[in-house]
């Protein structure tokens, strides 16, 4: 099992080389640079501020140059934010971010899930139909509409919560419903999916003939054998959220990374744009590999060597 | 002291007001002249009237984003600026009702005969720090403005600076020279301190609007000790020169600012705090305002203004001042420097109808630039036929060649067809429309595309693109058509017309070139006369309008929500973030009702 995890954590290390190599040159080919703006620059302080940042040097170069400095734990200069580094930027809004995360994650799992089994448990009953319609809505409901509907429902009309900002629990409670609207509903779908499949198998047949009673059948066999496709897309979602929802923290004006990710891509910010894909692409790699060991613990039949 | 006596009077007052269950004035607040405001100290009023000053002073404002850089040699956009105008002040400063220069750090200044040399002397004064301001550090900040090292965007507005434009070209050059070699070619820039309180200023060029362009922040007084230590620009360490200092500065989140000290200027800050929360999204800032978390708004989100207008408490909180700002749309010119055609696309006059000024005048006559925006901009904004705004010299406010008129625009179509050798503006290529999506550019360019197929069958290919691919593309030439805006840096017709129409500028993304305007724009640089240099800044913009170089459709305006309980407001064309940011130090929180 050691050395499973090992291997697996190993190979992240080839995973972020590729996707290092795709991005830089996908953003490089991108026309427009860090200097653009609606009032163009001088030629000579563009070209000044080009040799400044290396950026007029050959690509293989200046990624080589990024490559180094990374593998240190030098993310390098923001383009945008002159004055700091992208440590600094990172530093300041990732716990920010994760915080939000895992809260947001927390709520998709303690609703999703259980909302998925009443769905399973009522079959084409009411709580199907509830848990069905809920999920729509939580799918096709774009989060910046749902996020910008609870600023002015409960912000506005209500002034219940502050409509942003990131200053102490009553600014944590919009931000987190908005962010995990749309988990909840994937989570939920996937859970009576799964649920639905579960229950005709044989060995809940065998456990109801048996005599076990209902209750026990649901608990100890069905919601676990059921939450091994769950479990899945739970890596994944993890991961989007703790990298962060720019558009929740734009909405909400939340001091976090996430909305540095979109920032970064149209102000050609190359170094912040480089390490929020990496952090983003670790988090997803690292937390494949946490889902991957977690099947062992769910699912017996599954064993690494 | 006796200002803080009676503040803490009115403070007493406020509270005595609070207890006895608030005012009960209703006549809204007149915006009020700093330091009148209060009741008389011997007449303390029974409670707090409407006007009277408020016992907290903190005013939150939203300054729509993280400011890039606090450096002002290095600054150039509106989070930034912002945040610099309350912390900085420079030599001369804009007038807020005439935006004329008028002395800030400088008490006087003598100019020279042959308007080359600008004589300075300073105040005195001293930073946030209690350090005096020294001229020598004017000389500092200057000669960090135009060193290529600094590679600062707005160090072209010291180029009429003796020496400096050797030290801007050299920017360009890769690699750069030694430093030793850079060091002596800012010595010799034209800029000295004989002594703490004279700053002498040496122009290679008579320059009318260099006073203007003084009034930018780039040019502030900057201590050599403080710029040069780490972490400098965190709060704590910032050394500002202005009214008020930097409190706290979290990252992302919010700026805290607090009354210099050592402020020298006349009209000492009334609040106590000012906090500046950086939301991204415009509809967030909205919500904030309508929750009460902030007290200003600026701009309101076009797609909430009929809204506001309507409601029966934003509807009074309302305005629309002018603002120095131009919404346009380029017809590329296709000429070059010298006035000759030479975009490759542009040799052969069929395939770049633009290129033609019949056919420039057909499309603009047109657009009815009323109905245009009343549809794409809520109807704010003011229809302009010229570049210069109104309230700079130069304007012509009423002045508009072609006004909409179809029958006029179909007969310059005809003339440009037999030109340009088509029978019909149908049988045109589609002309490339280009413009940057997701900014709400969409209906505007979607308006005049319909407008010109509807009166001449003419068809545009419409391409939208991310900002920064648009803007490659515009300054390539790449498009017959495409979207354009300006706002004034400091307010001069200069500002609105070099680089923008001159021959080969940075910013003629029309391409446009008519030496004669070059030509006036020259004299009017060195015409001390300011009946004669308004009178040539007049002709440029008519001439430019003359030639349909560009379709200039609307001078926009601040949309603009102030809770009435803000006093003290200076508001001025210049603003962009927050009303009256020119002049916090006047602002004054007053009794709410």
């Amino acid at each position: 099992m050691i050395r499973y995890i090992t291997r697996r954590l190993l190979w992240i290390i080839p995973v972020l080389f590729a996707v290092s190599v795709i991005t830089f040159l996908l953003m490089h080919a991108v026309p427009g640079g860090p200097w653009a703006r609606e009032k163009a620059l001088p030629d000579a302080v563009e070209a000044r501020l080009n040799a400044k940042y290396g950026l007029d040097q050959p690509l293989y170069e200046q990624y080589g140059r990024w490559a180094i400095a990374f593998a240190t734990g030098d993310l390098g200069p923001s383009y945008r934010y002159q004055d700091r580094t992208v440590n600094d930027i990172v530093a300041d809004g990732f716990w920010v971010t994760f915080q939000l995360g895992v809260m947001a994650f927390g709520l998709a799992v303690l609703v999703g899930i259980p909302l998925g089994i009443l769905a399973a448990l009522g079959h084409n009953r009411w709580p199907d139909y509830l848990t069905t319609s809920i999920s729509i809505l939580g799918v096709t409901t774009p989060s910046f509409v749902l996020g910008i509907l609870l600023i002015v429902v409960f912000s506005v009309q209500l002034g219940w919560f502050p409509t942003g900002g990131w200053e102490g629990p009553e600014t944590w409670v919009l931000p987190t419903i908005a962010l995990a609207g749309f988990p909840i509903a994937v989570i939920a779908r996937y859970t009576r999916a799964s649920m639905l499949e579960v229950t005709r198998k044989d060995y809940i047949r065998t456990a109801h003939s048996k005599g076990v009673r209902n209750q026990s059948v649901v608990s100890r066999h069905m919601i676990r054998n059921a939450l091994i496709p769950v479990v899945t897309i739970l890596g994944p979602t993890l991961a989007f959220l703790v990298t962060g929802s720019f558009i929740i923290e734009r909405v909400f004006n939340i001091p976090g990374i996430g909305q540095f990710y979109l920032n970064a891509i149209s102000t050609r910010d190359y170094s912040l744009l480089m390490a929020m894909t990496m952090l983003y692409a670790f988090a997803v790699a690292f937390l494949n590999v946490v889902v991957d060991v977690l099947y062992a613990y769910i699912d017996p039949r599954i064993r690494y060597s | 002291m006796a200002q803080k006596r009676l503040l803490g009077l009115v403070a007493v007052v406020a509270i005595i007001a609070a207890a006895c269950g608030g005012s009960t004035a209703t006549s809204a607040p007149a915006s009020q002249e700093p330091g009148t405001s209060g009741p008389p100290a011997s007449a303390a009023a029974p409670t707090a009237k409407t006007g009277d000053l408020a016992e907290e002073q903190i005013l939150n404002v939203d300054i729509a984003g993280e400011p890039p850089t606090l450096d002002p040699n290095k600054a150039q956009d509106s989070n930034s600026l912002t945040v610099l105008r309350a912390l900085h002040r420079p030599l001369v400063y804009i007038d807020p009702a005439t935006l004329e220069p008028t002395p800030a750090l400088a008490e006087s200044w003598e100019i020279s005969d042959d308007a080359k040399t600008l004589t300075f002397t300073l105040r005195d004064a001293q930073y946030s720090n209690g350090d005096p301001i020294v001229a020598g550090d004017l000389v500092y900040s200057w000669k960090r403005l135009v060193d290529p090292r600094t590679a600062a965007p707005y160090s072209y507005v010291m180029a009429e600076v003796e020496g400096a434009g050797d030290l801007l070209a050299l920017a360009g050059a890769d690699p750069l020279p030694a430093d030793a070699e850079i060091d002596a070619l800012l010595d010799t820039l034209g800029v000295e301190a004989p002594d703490d309180k004279t700053f002498i200023v040496h122009l290679s060029t008579p320059a009318t609007y260099f006073l203007a362009a003084m009034t930018l922040w780039v040019g502030v007084p900057i201590q050599e000790s403080w710029i040069t230590s780490p972490s400098a620009f965190e709060a704590g360490n910032y050394v500002s020169s202005g009214p008020f200092q930097l409190q706290t500065w979290n990252h992302n989140s919010e700026i805290v600012l607090t009354p210099n000290p050592n402020w020298y200027g006349d009209v000492k800050p009334t609040l106590t705090e000012i906090h500046m929360s950086m939301s991204p999204e415009p509809a967030q800032a909205m919500a904030a305002y309508e929750a009460g978390e902030i007290d200003m708004l600026l701009p309101v989100p076009s797609e909430d203004i009929e809204r506001v207008k309507a409601d029966p408490v934003m509807g009074a909180e309302y305005t629309e001042p002018p603002a120095l700002s131009i919404t346009y749309y380029n017809y590329n010119n296709g000429l070059d420097p010298t006035g000759q055609k030479t975009n490759p696309r542009c040799e052969d006059p069929k395939a770049c109808p633009t290129a033609n000024k019949e056919f420039r005048i057909a499309l603009t006559q047109a657009v009815d630039k009323e109905a245009f925006k009343l549809a794409t901009f809520a109807n704010t904004g003011i229809v302009a036929g010229t570049m210069i705004m109104p309230g700079l010299p130069g304007a012509t406010p009423d002045y508009e060649p072609y006004p909409y008129d179809l029958a006029a625009a179909q007969e310059h179509m005809a003339t440009a067809l037999q030109e340009l050798g088509y029978a019909s503006a149908a049988d045109i290529p589609p002309l490339r429309f280009g413009f940057n999506t997701g900014s709400g550019h969409e209906p505007r360019v979607a308006f005049l595309a319909q407008a010109w197929e509807e009166a001449f069958g003419l068809k545009t290919d419409q391409i939208g693109s991310e900002f920064g691919v648009f803007l490659t593309q515009r300054t390539a030439g790449e498009y017959d058509l495409a979207r354009n805006g300006w706002g004034a840096d400091y307010p001069h017709a200069n500002n609105q017309i070099a680089g923008l129409f001159t021959c080969g500028g940075g910013n003629n993304d029309q391409q446009y070139c008519n030496p004669q305007v070059d030509e006036w724009m020259t004299q009017a640089a060195s015409e001390a006369d300011q009946a004669a240099q308004q009178t040539l800044y007049e002709q440029v913009n008519k001439t430019i309008a003359d030639d349909a170089a560009s379709l200039f459709l609307r001078w926009g305006v601040n949309s603009q929500l102030v809770r009435p309980y803000v006093g003290g407001l200076q508001v001025t064309p210049m603003d962009s973030q927050v009303p009256g940011e020119h002049f916090y130090e006047s602002i004054q929180m007053l009794v709410r009702q």
